[in-house]
């Protein structure tokens, strides 16, 4: 009997230990990428990567598939990068021509950390297109609340839009450490992790409408630092000290090659 | 038949030589000493910083900024180790050991901000300082 006992409590066990990792699993949305944001200049947001101008060339490259591997999966290219006072996002999306639905959006689902507990995630900014055949959009800014999206009283941040041929590209913009409202945005701080959870969907619904998503973890570089170190300043001041005895001594020496030549033609005669 | 003796002729010969070397060795100290000017104006501006147009895009143009700062350093210390020899030279003293380091000192002390500008001219200004050994030698 109590053989028995020790049996079932260790199949229990088993089949406990094999469960839970996928109920975590289920709450939350899988991380596929962690990626390190780049410092850059500042984009324009317009739904356009001018290529000629380079506003996104320092940005963090990288292809992703939202909704796991083709042909299940959408591929995207998704640009990160920041500034002293944004964090700047696109996503371009590369679909056969005709297959861009018309109210075809993408949404940034943010965690207020690393986190990804699905409960974490609280805060949205989604590009939806009205009407994609005019590149006419709209950019909302969600609050989410047991999976629940309100529109937020104050929009934080700016999204533009904009399908090309069959490249339909997406610009997010958002404050870091500067957000209008605290309770219902994730406010973003410099040198920390966040999970974006990046979503694709073609009907204006939210969260039903998305049909392929993925998270991403996003480091969000430290400022860098605006004071030199004590050791840059000694050097410096030890060069501007070394160039200014060269300097002295070369204009002493210049007089001296001018006395010579006095004492050259006193000699002379 | 010449009027005036052959002795004064060599002696004539002999100072109107002198006077053409000195005249050569003077010359060579204010070229030498106005090109090592030139060289320190730019090596000042770009080892301070001041021109920092090839700093910090990649590897190929800090390669290119290394070596302006490196060469202008070098160059800075040949036409000025040139220009003072003559200069000694013109006043009778040979340069001393002691001048030579002074001169060694000033232009390794350009390099303090970059530790690879730093290992280069000290590399380049021995190279020199040997073939000047040599040359002395031979």
């Amino acid at each position: 009997m109590k053989k028995l006992s020790f049996r079932v409590i260790i199949c229990i066990l088993i089949v406990n230990l094999t469960i839970i990792p996928f109920l975590f699993a289920l709450n939350g949305y899988g991380t596929t990428e962690e990626i390190d944001s780049k410092f850059g200049d500042t984009p324009v947001i317009d739904g356009y990567i001018d290529l000629f101008s380079g506003e996104w060339n320092k940005a963090m490259k990288v292809q992703i598939n939202l909704g796991g591997l083709p042909p299940k999966g959408l591929p995207i290219s998704l640009w990160v990068m920041q500034n002293d006072f944004n964090l700047y996002i696109s996503v371009q999306l590369e679909l056969e021509q005709g297959y861009h639905n018309i109210t075809e959006f993408i949404g940034l689902i943010i965690s207020n950390s690393s986190s990804e507990a699905k409960e974490d995630f609280i805060d949205a900014k989604i590009i939806q297109f009205s009407n994609i055949s005019v590149d006419k959009f709209n950019y909302f800014d969600y609050y989410i609340n047991n999976s629940i999206f309100s529109i937020d009283t104050e929009v934080n941040g700016n999204g533009a839009a904009n399908l090309d041929g069959v490249t339909s590209t997406y610009e997010f913009s958002i404050p870091i450490k500067n957000t209008l409202d605290n309770v219902e945005d994730v406010v973003l701080d410099y040198g920390n992790t966040y999970a974006f959870n990046i979503t694709y969907g073609d009907v204006p619904i939210y969260p039903n409408g998305i049909k392929k998503s993925t998270t991403v973890l996003i480091n969000l570089i430290s400022l860098p630092s605006t004071l030199p170190s004590l050791t840059n300043i000694i050097l410096f001041a030890l060069c501007i000290v070394v160039f200014s005895i060269i300097g002295i001594l070369y204009g002493f020496y210049i007089y001296k090659i001018l006395r010579l030549k006095a004492d050259i033609k006193r000699v002379k005669r | 038949m010449s009027k005036i003796p052959k002795q004064q002729e060599k002696e004539l010969k002999s100072k109107e030589k002198y006077r053409s070397n000195e005249k050569f060795a003077y010359r060579s100290v204010i070229i030498s000493a106005i090109l090592g000017g030139i060289f320190f104006i730019i090596s000042l501006f770009f080892n301070t910083g001041f021109i920092t147009i090839f700093m910090n895009k990649d590897i190929f143009w800090n390669f290119i900024d290394i070596t302006i700062k490196v060469l202008a350093i070098m160059f800075f210390f040949l036409f000025m180790i040139t220009s003072v020899g003559n200069y000694k030279e013109l006043i009778g003293k040979p340069l001393n050991w002691k001048e030579l380091l002074f001169l060694f000192l000033l232009s390794i002390g350009q390099t303090i901000l970059n530790i690879w500008v730093f290992t280069f001219t000290l590399f380049g200004l021995a190279i020199i300082i040997i073939y000047l050994y040599i040359v002395q030698e031979f």
